[in-house]
């Protein structure tokens, strides 16, 4: 009875924490300027207004006049940015380089993966750990020599410069998850299959990759997350709409002081659906892929 | 061979390369301003930086965050697995919506947890006084002594999701007869858990601490949202210093410097874990 008690009051206070500060986003973004700043705060918004999403979704294709513009000043209150528009086309960059970046992550790291696990090269363990350091290193620490590196090659500014350095950062993680999923996977497979005449490229496209799956998953979830999520590397490398990704529209919104919360909000809540519909469509593979062999008790 | 020459390729050009070209960068005096003129410098940028008294404070303050944040996650994390190691009904609803956090960009947790903070119309100052905790509004984010400890709060909310997945996989590990075992015997629960369960969890522990060491001594995202390093410096860690040295002062020398002390100060905390937790494994 005890036990049931403390059972069900974690779980209502960590759904709480979890949640609370979510659902307080939500609600903030639903709220006109004179509701958001009341004392005390209205938790569920009594006059809901869609004006933010309004204008992320359609001032695009708005000429701004001398009286629409004087609406959205900060007096008056509710200032909505004229950049509100830059968010969607910076989902846009961002799903491109996510997108990129894990079909490269995949191409790559599989067959290295795959050699680590199953092929007893000299060497083997000493790669592993060298694919380990990369990751030790912060990012911060590479963000000069990537950046003297990128304007060398004249990427500054462009989406294949986030491609790049995205892929050195997430290929390490994937190789190491994969890694581990395939060393749990039986040795006798690739023997048998290479008894029957298949080459080792053979032997992991028919045999190991179908048995892969939820850690390919998972590992694609990763990449995926990583880039769609990087602020500090995008901070450096974009400059304009052209490549800006969506962290770093959205943290441009969050600097501004004369920017209404409650339109901050809404940006906040357009970066979070994408990456949270994704985990939850593919939960049961996040928890299986990631961490099979990862923890040996 | 050739099944790994693609990363090897990848690795090499992008993530070794740069850490030597750094650590070349750093022994000169580069600044952009005036990038013609690069005098090689040796080590004089790591001595301005070791002689800098503004250098420790950041360490400091670092270091702090780095220990609230690691020790705050391990707690909750190992609490939301003893919990999701349970059957009870509702289960499956706490492992999905815990996943919520993890999958969150820091952007935006650090956009919402500033106006949750916020000392004006923020929901803590709200909720705080509806519930009766306080009387006035309060200042948060911007009282020096609470700043780190609530950007400390913001990464433990999206850290922790991870961090209890990989204990409650360990946790899963531990063979059920152990228990029936020690039931036997005659031990109480308090007994189990710290004789089976806490010694089982030692490679859990060892991994998560390792990662999010290594997560919070780099972290940069929450501190350029939530406070630029302010109220009067009282959030300008490492990371911080380095972004201001480089890309406001435009220092990549002395950036380079600092960077690398950096990266040094994590090689030798990751071996610190390992050799400390990870030797009775």
């Amino acid at each position: 009875m005890l036990k049931k008690l403390i059972i069900f009051v974690s779980s209502l206070l960590l759904s709480l924490y979890v949640l609370g500060p979510l659902v307080w986003m939500v609600s903030s973004s639903f709220q006109p300027e004179n509701e958001i700043t009341s004392k005390p705060p209205h938790w569920i918004p009594h006059a809901p207004t869609l004006e933010n999403f309004r204008a992320i979704f359609v001032s695009n294709n708005e000429v701004v006049t001398y009286e629409n513009r004087k609406q959205g000043d900060t007096a008056s209150g509710g200032f909505i940015p004229s950049t509100a528009k830059n968010l969607l086309p910076s989902m846009l960059n961002s799903f491109i380089v996510a997108i990129t970046v894990v079909i490269l992550n995949l191409i790559i790291s599989t067959p290295a993966a795959y050699a680590m696990a199953k092929i007893r090269f000299i060497g083997r363990s000493t790669s592993i750990y060298f694919m380990l350091a990369t990751r030790v290193i912060p990012d911060i620490a590479l963000v000069i020599p990537f950046f003297l590196f990128i304007q060398k090659l004249g990427l500054m500014d462009s989406k294949l410069s986030l491609m790049i350095t995205y892929l050195a950062v997430t290929i390490p993680f994937s190789v190491f998850i994969l890694v581990s999923y395939f060393e749990s996977l039986p040795d006798e497979l690739d023997k048998a299959a290479r008894i029957d005449g298949c080459s080792r490229w053979q032997s992991l496209v028919y045999i190991y990759l179908p048995l892969a799956v939820p850690s390919l998953v998972a590992v694609s979830m990763f990449a995926f997350l990583t880039s769609w999520n990087e602020f500090l590397l995008a901070l450096m490398f974009t400059q304009t709409d052209k490549s800006q990704t969506m962290p770093i529209v959205v943290a441009s919104f969050a600097s501004d002081f004369n920017i209404s919360f409650s339109f901050i909000n809404a940006a906040g809540v357009m970066a979070v659906i994408p990456p949270v519909v994704l985990a939850m469509i593919f939960q049961k593979y996040i928890a299986s892929g990631l961490t099979a062999g990862a923890v040996k008790g | 061979m050739w099944l790994i020459s693609p990363m090897m390729f990848v690795l090499m050009s992008v993530a070794v390369f740069p850490v030597v070209y750094s650590l070349w960068i750093s022994f000169f005096d580069l600044k952009l301003r005036r990038p013609k003129s690069a005098p090689l410098i040796w080590f004089d940028n790591y001595i301005h930086v070791l002689g800098d008294p503004g250098f420790l404070d950041s360490v400091l303050r670092t270091s702090s965050f780095t220990l609230m944040a690691v020790s705050a996650i391990m707690l909750l994390a190992l609490l939301v697995a003893l919990l999701l190691n349970e059957n009870f009904i509702g289960k499956k609803f706490l492992s999905t919506i815990l996943l919520i956090p993890w999958a969150v960009p820091y952007v935006a947790n650090g956009l919402m947890w500033k106006w949750i903070y916020d000392s004006g119309y923020g929901a803590l100052n709200g909720a705080l006084l509806q519930l009766g905790f306080i009387s006035n509004y309060l200042i948060w984010l911007g009282d020096t002594d609470k700043t780190l400890a609530l950007i400390a709060n913001a990464f433990v909310w999206k850290e922790v999701p991870l961090a209890t997945i990989l204990l409650l996989v360990n946790l899963k590990s531990i063979p059920e007869d152990l228990y029936s075992a020690a039931k036997v015997d005659g031990a109480n629960i308090w007994q189990r858990f710290w004789n089976i369960t806490l010694p089982a969890l030692k490679p859990g522990f060892t991994l998560v601490m390792i990662y999010e060491v290594m997560m919070a001594v780099r972290h940069f995202d929450l501190f350029f949202i939530l406070t630029e390093g302010g109220p009067a410096d009282a959030s300008h860690v490492l990371s911080w210093e380095i972004y201001v040295e480089t890309f406001r002062k435009l220092s990549f020398g002395l950036g380079a410097a600092l960077s690398y002390l950096l990266a040094v100060v994590t090689f030798l905390l990751a071996f610190f874990i390992i050799k400390t937790l990870g030797k009775k494994i």
